[in-house]
């Protein structure tokens, strides 16, 4: 089956990310709009993870749980999981490295952690936009080791990307690389290209998905086997399409 | 001195002026915007090659006056716009960082 997938997407949780945009509001318009499968991919963190399982489950969606990591060079990296536990692991785990820099709510964000009806659950008192003290090399093999999909974010963007921050795309554990637009080589050097909406509105939710042809019912929550690594499966071995326009999208 | 006196003491191309022309005190020259929220001091300039409206978002949450460009950076509309929001100065360079430092830490300290 050909699947519309989009790994890339922030909730409220992200302070640079539209208050509105829950993660009950991302799963509904990602089903409006077509999507089968979507990931919450929130800066450094995973707390929005167990809502949105809880409104992908209600909107029969597949979803993944990942994070937005920002290395101590400022580049950001989606590492996705299959679990919300091991998405919120991997988030524990970042929370003592994140740069301590001053957080003001009011010049920076909220960050508001909510359930699945958007009920306010906590709001986190740490900046979560900030870098982590660990660099890009170390980032990418922590997440892979621990079973992530390792996505390098918008490589190609002139900011907080490896192509702005390092020049080019190091060697790593990547399973795909998520671009703007079509990549010069040597910024995908050889690795599967994704495209993804990095959402932070609820007007960006699926403006960049991109194809993927999987097994049939991979999708179904009775599937054998781990979505994950039937979604990592066909990454590698070049089953992905991505999509630079949402023009394209009704594409053959 | 001033911004409008900096940008003519150091040659500077300047590229958002609706800005307030207020007093520089230092400077700071990074291009880590996390290093910049954490280190950067108010009322200074921002020497950087990071030309997009990040590194304004980040002078204002700082209260930095300018951002100097180095490397003549293209600089993108929305920062622009964005400075123009914040009132914040986009000045352009075709030196490094290395050079525009020299030249606005010297220019810091004369009488």
């Amino acid at each position: 089956m050909r699947a519309l997938a989009d790994l890339h997407n922030h909730s409220c949780l992200s302070p640079c990310a539209s208050l509105e945009e829950s993660p009950s509001l991302i799963a509904r318009l990602a089903r409006e709009r077509g999507l089968d499968l979507v990931a919450l991919t929130d800066h450094n963190s995973a707390l929005n993870c167990p809502a949105f399982a809880e409104a992908c489950r209600r909107e029969g969606i597949a979803p993944l749980f990942g994070i937005e990591a920002s290395s101590i060079e400022e580049v950001h990296v989606v590492c996705l999981f299959g679990s919300v536990d091991e998405a919120l692991d991997f988030g524990e785990s970042l929370r003592g490295r994140l740069l301590d820099l001053p957080y003001d709510p009011e010049k920076l964000g909220d960050q508001v952690v909510v359930d699945a009806d958007e009920g306010v659950l906590d709001l986190v008192g740490y900046y979560l936009g900030a870098a982590l003290s660990i660099g890009f090399d170390e980032l990418c093999a922590e997440a892979a080791d621990r079973g992530a999909i390792v996505v390098p974010a918008h490589v190609d963007r002139p900011m907080f990307s490896v192509s702005s921050q390092l020049g080019f795309l190091p060697p790593g554990p990547y399973d795909a690389v998520e671009a703007m637009r079509p990549l010069p080589p040597e910024l995908s050097r050889g690795f599967p290209v994704v495209s993804g909406s990095d959402s932070h509105y609820p007007e960006h939710v699926a403006r960049r998905p991109f194809a993927v042809e999987l097994p049939e019912g991979a999708l179904d929550p009775s599937a054998a086997g781990s979505l994950l690594e039937t979604l990592r499966e066909a990454l590698r071995s070049g089953r992905a399409r991505p999509f630079w326009d949402s023009a394209a999208r009704s594409g053959p | 001195m001033r911004i409008s006196e900096l940008a003519s003491a150091l040659g500077l191309e300047t590229i958002q002026d609706g800005y307030e022309d207020r007093e520089i005190s230092t400077g700071y020259s990074s291009d880590l915007l996390s290093d910049v929220m954490a280190n950067a001091k108010a009322d200074g300039v921002l020497v950087t090659v990071q030309a997009h409206k990040n590194a304004v978002a980040v002078a204002s949450l700082v209260g930095l006056a300018a951002i100097i460009v180095c490397n003549s950076r293209p600089i993108p509309d929305d920062m622009i716009e964005a400075a123009r929001a914040e009132r914040v100065a986009v000045l352009l360079s075709p030196e490094s960082a290395f050079e525009v430092s020299g030249r606005l830490w010297t220019a810091l300290r004369r009488p």
